[in-house]
């Protein structure tokens, strides 16, 4: 009964954040409306389709714009590390009585791994090239059991929306502001041309409004993850492959090879099994995953 | 009619229906339950035949190099053919221990065989077959864990009482065998 009631708590976790990016995208262009003096049902005839857009399209593609944003590939089964990761996907899939999931591969010296998918059916794994080389069988196991887990406990399905929903705002404030830039350029180089003092009003709009959302929303993908999801996963994993100290030394290693380099957006590191990026990894209210030192010693005690 | 008895009607058939939702619910999880035991019966099956399918192959591989091991080349085909004629679930998987066994054996001695060993036919054969012998394991222990979950709803009130009108029993779970408790350890 208690997964169940972890599933139906996830599924209300994802509606919850497409509702408050839906209010808080049509706040924000309303709220811009009403300053420049538009009609309010102008402004609502506008941000409301402009917001259901949004959600519906960033919704449909979350799953693309993560392992996108990863930089993450199909793995490769000739290759016979990466073969061996199928093969634990496999197995892990078996234990966990669920479909098998799609395997990529993300090229990273960095041990790490992440799942992504809205339902088991069209889940996905992922892991860095450093962890299939660097992790022995066990330990693959082990990290592979815990993504298993997230899939099963529908964990992918509020990380992956909230990442896609609210982290494709960054994405856009971070066009929208190149876009400001550039036009800045050519309007100054057109003179004191109407049309294109228009345009630049425009961009200068939805600049504003993405200046202000971006720090929210990348706010917001911490709430993606739980503490308690992490180590329910860890416990979840443990039990799938009957062995604690296979992710227990798998997360021993993830810490003393701190990452040099994390690849990626920072808007999916939420995702991984262990956030891969070094600053993060001092405990604080902030911090997306558990400290690795207490999943160590929580799995050790099993 | 008297308000009483209109009151009591009301209780009586909000206990009525009060019982069929919880009659309903139980009788679903029942079932669903006992689906996936089959279902990963049906997973073990499809592994087990896999692995017996893949011994033919890899004794025409080994064959040429290994003619002085008669012994443990027929320990393979005896396993083979013991998990192709094996008639309940626990047979089958008997059968499959005795053929991770004589794999063991057989893949101890390939050390000793160079050639054997740089053979990419040979090494290919050896993941796999490891690597259906790991999800052998993992679907046995997937079909061990919904039998224990199928039993434990059947056998606790209430489920019990429905399960004895839905004429349910309890499941067996797959036992494995002393000797091939120790999982062969190979390394990557």
């Amino acid at each position: 009964m208690l997964v169940e009631d972890h599933i139906r708590k996830n599924k209300r976790d994802t509606l919850f954040i497409c509702i408050f990016m839906l209010l808080l995208l049509f706040g924000v262009i309303f709220t811009i409306g009403y300053i420049l003096g538009a009609p309010p049902i102008f402004s609502t005839a506008i941000g409301l389709p402009i917001a259901i857009a949004y959600i519906l399209i960033t919704y449909s593609f979350s799953v693309q714009s993560v392992l996108s944003a990863a930089g993450a590939r199909p793995a490769n089964p000739q290759n016979r590390d990466e073969k061996i990761l199928i093969y634990k996907v496999e197995e892990m899939a078996l234990a966990a009585g669920l479909p098998t999931p799609t395997v990529y591969v993300q090229d990273s010296r960095d041990i790490n791994a992440f799942a992504t998918g809205k339902k088991p059916e069209e889940a996905v794994i992922c892991a860095t090239t450093g962890a299939i080389q660097q992790l022995n069988k066990e330990e693959l196991e082990g990290v592979i059991g815990h993504e298993m887990s997230h899939i099963k406990n529908r964990d992918i399905l509020v990380m992956t929306v909230t990442v896609g929903v609210v982290g494709a705002i960054a994405l856009i404030a971070e066009i929208v502001i190149r876009m400001l830039f550039w036009g800045g350029i050519s309007g100054g180089g057109k003179g004191g041309r109407r049309g294109g003092g228009g345009s630049n009003v425009i961009i200068l709009i939805l600049a504003i409004i993405f200046i202000i959302l971006a720090p929210i929303s990348s706010r917001l993908t911490y709430f993606a993850i739980s503490r308690r999801r992490e180590y329910l996963a860890d416990a979840d994993g443990a039990y799938l492959t009957r062995n604690p100290e296979g992710l227990a030394r798998a997360l021993e290693k993830i810490k003393a090879d701190l990452p040099d380099d994390p690849k990626g957006s920072k808007t999916v590191a939420p995702l991984y099994i262990a956030n891969p990026f070094k600053r993060a990894l001092r405990n604080s209210i902030w911090s997306t995953h558990p400290p690795l030192d207490e999943r160590i010693k929580r799995l050790r005690s099993m | 009619m008297d308000p009483i008895w209109l009151i009591l009607i009301f209780i009586v058939v909000i206990l009525v229906v009060f019982f069929l939702l919880i009659y309903w619910g139980f009788y679903n999880r029942i079932i669903r339950y006992e689906n996936r035991i089959d279902n990963s019966w049906a997973q073990i099956d499809v592994q087990l035949k896999r692995r017996a399918d893949l011994i033919p192959n890899l004794m025409e591989t080994v064959k040429g190099y290994m003619k002085h091991e008669r012994e443990t080349l027929e320990n393979v085909t005896k396993a083979r053919s013991a998990i192709m004629s094996a008639k309940t679930p626990q047979d089958s998987i008997n059968a499959d221990n005795m053929l991770t066994g004589a794999l063991k054996s057989l893949f101890a001695v390939a050390e000793s065989y160079p050639d054997l060993k740089a053979n990419q036919n040979f090494l290919n054969l050896q993941d796999e077959l490891t690597h259906t012998e790991d999800k052998i394991a993992y679907s046995r222990q997937h079909f061990n864990d919904s039998v224990l979950a199928f039993n434990n709803i059947i056998e606790t009130f209430p489920g019990n009482i429905f399960a004895r009108w839905m004429g349910k029993k309890e499941r067996q779970m797959l036992q494995i065998p002393e000797a091939s408790r120790e999982v062969p350890k190979v390394s990557f």
